[in-house]
């Protein structure tokens, strides 16, 4: 019998159960560092699919979608979400380009709403609308009275759509702005994101 | 004549002092139940804002903190309800939120505190029993092979030498 014919045996056979009994240290101190940080913001239809979204309307018929947000930040966020509605000419928040460029529509927010994300988990919600409006003859144009936002009656009055003539519709877009609570100031800031439906308010 | 005259005039006068005490009195109390609104929502986003500092801490020490979320949220809508009626002028209603979003609140910064000290405790012993332990178990290992091998050594020679 010759020892040394069995020492690198010996050995691998030693490091392999040093390793382990080392592998519940090794899993946590061998993770890879998170290099990005994000938050992500979504609109599903009522399948939760983004297939069917809501786009010709009636007056006072319920749609349903579901706004969803995704916390990838690093630690537990406090958004709200802006709900807003313009119509073509109006201003739109941008996400796009360098952040400076990166702004909210300058349009008031119909409702809040407020949402408290802890890292890496998802927050969704479901969110049933329906509008009150009319249509005056005389300006040719869709006036509206109320939103319903998930049996919450928000005032519409002043907010018009005029005749789009080259799309040849009444159309009018509800978004959905993202901003982020900013501990350190107590204020809450744009987070650069939106999502957004397009509707074709039709009046007949 | 003049009699009647006085006695005319005192009645409308009495007939519109009624009235503008009543106008007086709603007023009144239209503005004080604006001022508690605004008290209440200021002190409403207050306690949503420690309540947001104070979960946060906790998930930082490793806690699980859905379950505080869950009343956050509930407390974050009944604010945003607060704050639509507050704008739209339906103060009692803005009164009637804020109190429900505080509600929610209730005893929340100690219930956030309690789980944080549970994780950094809970935190700890994983440290201890999955890293420290595990890193000793390892040196273990090598000593004892270590040991083993010297040992199996020695007997080796000492069999080799007999021969």
């Amino acid at each position: 019998m010759r020892l040394h014919e069995y020492r690198v045996l010996f050995i691998v056979a030693i490091g392999i159960l040093t390793l382990l009994v080392a592998s519940p240290a090794l899993s946590r101190l061998l993770v890879p560092p998170r290099t990005e940080f994000f938050t992500e913001l979504w609109i599903l239809d009522s399948n939760l699919r983004a297939e069917d979204f809501p786009f010709n309307i009636t007056r006072n018929q319920n749609y349903s979608v579901f706004l969803g947000i995704g916390n990838r930040l690093g630690y537990c966020a406090y958004y709200l979400v802006e709900v807003k509605f313009r119509n073509q000419t109006q201003p739109a928040p941008t996400s796009f380009g360098p952040p400076t460029n990166r702004t909210p529509s300058s349009l008031p927010a119909l409702f809040n709403i407020t949402a408290f994300v802890a890292d890496e988990t998802v927050w969704e919600t479901p969110l049933t609308f329906s509008f009150d409006y009319g249509f005056n003859e005389t300006l040719s144009q869709v006036e509206f009275y109320n939103l319903t936002l998930n049996n919450v009656k928000v005032d519409m009055s002043g907010y018009t759509i005029t005749w789009d003539s080259e799309k040849g519709g009444f159309f009018g877009y509800l978004f959905f702005e993202l901003w982020i609570f900013n501990a350190t100031t107590s204020i809450s800031q744009y987070h650069e994101r939106f999502v957004g439906l397009r509707f074709n308010m039709t009046v007949y | 004549m003049n009699s009647v005259s006085v006695l005319k005039f005192s009645f409308v006068l009495m007939i519109f002092l009624v009235f503008a005490s009543q106008f007086y009195v709603s007023v009144t109390s239209a503005q004080v139940s604006q001022n508690e609104a605004s008290s209440a929502l200021t002190s409403a986003e207050e306690s949503v804002v420690s309540a947001y500092q104070a979960v946060s801490k906790a998930e930082e020490s490793g806690a699980n903190v859905s379950s505080l979320l869950v009343r956050l949220n509930d407390a974050g809508w009944f604010l945003a309800r607060a704050h639509m009626a507050y704008k739209s002028g339906d103060f009692d209603s803005a009164l009637k939120f804020a109190t429900q979003s505080q509600e929610k609140l209730n005893g929340f910064v100690a219930d956030a505190d309690a789980l944080m000290k549970t994780a950094i405790r809970e935190h700890y012993l994983d440290f201890m029993v999955n890293v420290v332990g595990s890193i000793i178990g390892a040196i273990g290992v090598i000593c004892v092979g270590f040991i083993v091998w010297s040992f199996l050594k020695r007997k080796y020679e000492k069999a080799g030498s007999m021969v």
